[in-house]
């Protein structure tokens, strides 16, 4: 008796579509660029006044920092989806995807980012000793200008390797914007398989956006590597 | 007319008292050497005395100015402080350790506070490590670079928390002589440390601080030969003892 075989694999369909797919990784490394960048701009202050901040400000902050950390990122992003006033902004032209559902879902990954971020930038603030901060007063500088000058600089450097992390997790997880049809990488993927009579090369397009999605963070965390040691401070450890 | 008045000064941390009713007065170009056993409120003394620590009653004048009515910042500006565990600022050079302060608070450019800083490394013998970075100095090193930190900012006082106790035995000596000239100079020195050798051969007054209060107080000579209080020698001859 013949054994069974797998079946054919039909690697020119995804030459075929190649076109699909990059644009796909487009708007994946569109989303993440977003996120991340929305992720920081709230994450990085919000670290900082969880560890420097007192009364109702830094309580909303580590409350909202609470809520979005508990929440699954598919939930955030659908609850974002219905229930924010979002309006339709129209189409994309070239990428193809819909503007409301590429903020909804930057909203939705940015936010949730922040909330991971400050506690990434928390952790390497207070990793820095306080005598360094000390030093600083005790030359005449501003609590402000002291943190400006002698904090932030060395809790940057100790958080790219949390960031590094979090880089990593924010791209693949751009792929739950398919949850509303946002036209990223995983959706165009599954819209290419679920044509009639394409249901044979599911393992060959899900292996190519594997391999897409491997190659977009093992180069940009090789990059990242290298800003790190660019910036590693000499004869130090970090 | 005193350059720093320390009048009935209290502090404690939560219901532990650490200063009880300390006076004391310094004029220019004097060294006074404090010492005690560990827990006597010395640290805590010179923290008040740059407000990194506020004190609870009493009034310290610098300048015959009461330093609370002063702005903190520029209290400080004048009020020099070398750490004992150095406290350079990790990521910059030796240089860098001391043009940040020169540029963001007196506003020097950038060319002014390089030239300022290089003087005053040469002047504690570093010269040449202006681009090397704290971890890849020695402790001696790291603290005279914190010695010239504090100087280049032009203050009319220093306060020295124990500089030399974190150090190995053999980078003590390098410290000291810088501390050494720089008394000789006539720079106003307050000093927290275990040096008997600096204290005799340096201090104008030594401060025997035990429990939070003022045990006794003088010249050098008087303390070491024929103090007052039995605390006073019996601690005295044990650091001496312990220091050879």
């Amino acid at each position: 008796m013949e054994p069974a075989v797998l079946q054919a694999t039909d690697w020119g369909f995804i030459l075929a579509n190649w076109d699909t797919l990059a644009l796909g990784g487009v708007v994946t490394v569109l989303l993440t660029a977003t996120s991340l960048t929305l992720g920081f701009a709230l994450g990085f202050p919000s670290g900082a006044i969880e560890v420097y901040g007192e009364g109702w400000l830094a309580d909303i902050v580590s409350t909202a920092g609470v809520l979005l950390r508990g929440t699954p990122i598919v939930v955030l992003i659908v609850l974002f989806f219905f229930a924010l006033p979002i309006p339709r902004l129209g189409t994309v032209p070239v990428v193809d995807m819909k503007l409301n559902a590429f903020v909804t879902a930057t909203l939705a990954l940015g936010l949730r980012s922040a909330a991971y971020q400050s506690q990434v930038f928390r952790g390497s603030i207070q990793s820095i000793g306080e005598g360094q901060l000390e030093a600083a007063r005790s030359v005449g500088m501003t609590k402000l200008q002291a943190i400006q000058h002698v904090v932030f600089p060395q809790a940057v450097r100790r958080s790219l390797p949390g960031f590094q992390n979090e880089f990593t997790i924010v791209l693949k997880d751009t792929s739950v914007a398919f949850a509303i049809g946002l036209a990223e990488l995983l959706t165009r993927a599954e819209r290419l398989y679920l044509q009639p009579g394409r249901d044979t090369v599911v393992i060959e397009v899900i292996i190519t956006i594997s391999a897409i999605y491997f190659v977009l963070t093992f180069t940009t965390n090789r990059a990242l590597d290298y800003v790190h040691s660019q910036y590693a401070i000499p004869g130090g450890n970090q | 007319m005193s350059l720093l008045r320390v009048d009935s000064v209290d502090k404690s941390y939560g219901d532990e008292p650490v200063l009880h009713d300390v006076s004391f007065g310094m004029d220019r170009q004097q060294v006074e050497v404090v010492v005690g056993p560990s827990g006597s409120g010395k640290s805590t003394l010179l923290r008040c005395v740059n407000r990194l620590t506020e004190i609870d009653n009493g009034e310290i004048y610098l300048d015959d100015e009461e330093i609370h009515a002063v702005d903190e910042n520029d209290l400080r500006r004048r009020v020099g402080m070398v750490f004992q565990d150095f406290n350079l600022f990790a990521h910059l050079t030796a240089r860098g350790n001391i043009t940040l302060g020169l540029r963001e608070v007196l506003d020097l450019s950038k060319a002014e506070a390089d030239a300022k800083a290089d003087d005053y490394l040469d002047r504690v013998g570093l010269a040449d490590q202006a681009e090397s970075y704290p971890a890849e100095l020695s402790g001696g090193q790291q603290q005279r670079v914190g010695i010239a930190r504090a100087l280049a900012m032009d203050p009319e006082l220093i306060l020295f928390d124990e500089p030399t106790s974190a150090l190995d035995p053999e980078l003590i000596g390098e410290v000291l002589t810088v501390m050494e000239d720089l008394a000789e100079e006539g720079m106003t020195m307050l000093c927290v440390t275990h040096e008997m050798g600096f204290a005799r051969s340096a201090a104008d007054t030594i401060t025997f601080l035990d429990d939070g209060e003022i045990v006794e107080r003088g010249a050098p000579e008087q303390l070491f030969e024929n103090p007052e209080h039995e605390r006073t020698g019996t601690f005295l001859g044990e650091l001496t003892g312990l220091h050879q």
